[in-house]
């Protein structure tokens, strides 16, 4: 199995090199071939040549496109490459590269999930890391909506940590949301067919940077991924009926 | 009704004013005749509409309109409307064109810089094998 590790990265120099070393410390997993490739998102740092001397591939985008563009590219660069799996790690180190394997192992398993989450509230996972109130309560109405409909059932719709197996990375490269992507994705995943799994892992603090999530964003997050999620699934409606309707057709 | 009438010229003349401020934009290239054409349609219909009133105060009779600058500002702030649609779907379309286009750049950034490195790697080789040959 070849995996690409992509790590979007927007002025993490200073949590970069060590995420770098952790990664690079991870023990082999059975058959499994690993690269590495960090996403610059327009950083001001050194977060590119960190990367570079950190033994990553890196992928330097001249302007900053936000998390979801940058994710994108290295889900493309996964996809054109014939990468059998990707996993997203954030590049601010509040995930640990040694739970890659809990991913890989689940994504590896009889059902092979085309997305495998991890997740921070279930499991071993709950006790470790504890995320601030308005965190919570914005994952637990964005859970709400997304059950309620696309009857997409995650613990943690907000986290980073995923695996993207062969089929989400077609589907990815071509279309993936630009600002706050996570729980959209997961909509847009869904809609078109996409198994999703959860596997629970351990997150910590970030190791450096800042939070882009401050002020009054939080609420717009909210209100923009609950009108892209309805959105998503209307159109997946619509996109099927038509579907169906031509396959009348024809 | 023909004393009001005769008070829209100006409208026709501020329609004017901008359309040649957009015509000059035009042959600066600061914007393409493709991106304005409907702005022109639009400014030429509400110049017509000031030009002949009577024909308009007509037309605002039977959509209703008691008073016809009620009826030139409802028209003017529509083709506002659409013209701002317009723009932000030109607007949304440049702006994903530009992520895909700087993704791309990124990757075959990355390409060259691989192939470069390859590439230097094997010239420094090269010398050492044929020296050891």
């Amino acid at each position: 199995m070849r995996l690409l590790v992509i790590i979007p990265a927007f002025n993490e120099q200073v949590a970069l090199k060590s995420l770098l070393e952790e990664l690079r410390a991870v023990p082999a997993l059975d058959g499994v071939e690993l690269e590495t490739v960090v996403v610059d998102d327009g950083s001001a740092d050194l977060t590119a040549e960190v990367a570079k001397a950190g033994q990553a591939r890196v992928l330097r985008l001249c302007r900053n496109v936000g998390i979801g563009g940058a994710v994108q590219s290295g889900i493309r660069l996964a996809h054109r490459e014939g990468f059998d799996a990707a996993v997203q790690l954030d590049g601010d180190g509040q995930h640990p590269p040694s739970e890659i394997a809990k991913l890989v192992e689940h994504a590896k398993g009889s059902i092979a999930p085309d997305i495998v989450v991890g997740t921070r509230y279930r499991g071993q996972g709950k006790d470790n890391f504890r995320s601030t109130l308005l965190r919570r309560i914005g994952s637990w109405w964005l859970r709400t909506v997304l059950r309620l409909i696309t009857r997409v059932r995650v613990s943690d719709p907000t986290s980073g940590y995923r695996l993207y197996g062969k089929r989400a990375l077609r589907l990815f490269g071509d279309t993936y949301p630009y600002d706050f992507p996570e729980p959209e994705s997961l909509a847009i995943a869904r809609a078109r067919g996409l198994t999703i799994a959860e596997v629970p892992v351990q997150m910590r603090e970030r190791q450096g940077g800042t939070t882009s999530i401050t002020g009054f964003s939080p609420i717009y997050y909210m209100f923009k991924v609950t009108i892209a999620v309805v959105l998503t699934y209307v159109r997946a409606l619509l996109g099927k009926k038509r579907k169906d309707s031509d396959a009348a057709n024809s | 009704m023909q004393q009001t009438v005769e008070n829209y010229w100006m409208f026709g003349a501020v329609c004017l004013v901008i359309a040649l401020v957009l015509l000059r934009l035009l042959f600066r290239e600061r914007i393409t005749l493709q991106g304005s054409m409907s702005f022109l349609s639009f400014l030429v219909f509400l110049g017509l509409m000031a030009v002949f009133p009577e024909t308009t105060g007509r037309i605002a009779k039977k959509l209703g309109f008691t008073l016809m600058s009620n009826f030139f500002f409802c028209a003017a702030i529509a083709a506002l409307a659409i013209l701002h649609l317009r723009a932000l779907v030109t607007l949304s379309r440049v702006h994903v064109r530009s992520i895909v286009l700087t993704q791309e750049l990124a990757i075959l950034h990355e390409k060259i810089d691989r192939l470069e490195t390859s590439e230097a790697r094997r010239s420094s080789n090269t010398p050492a094998s044929s020296s050891l040959a």
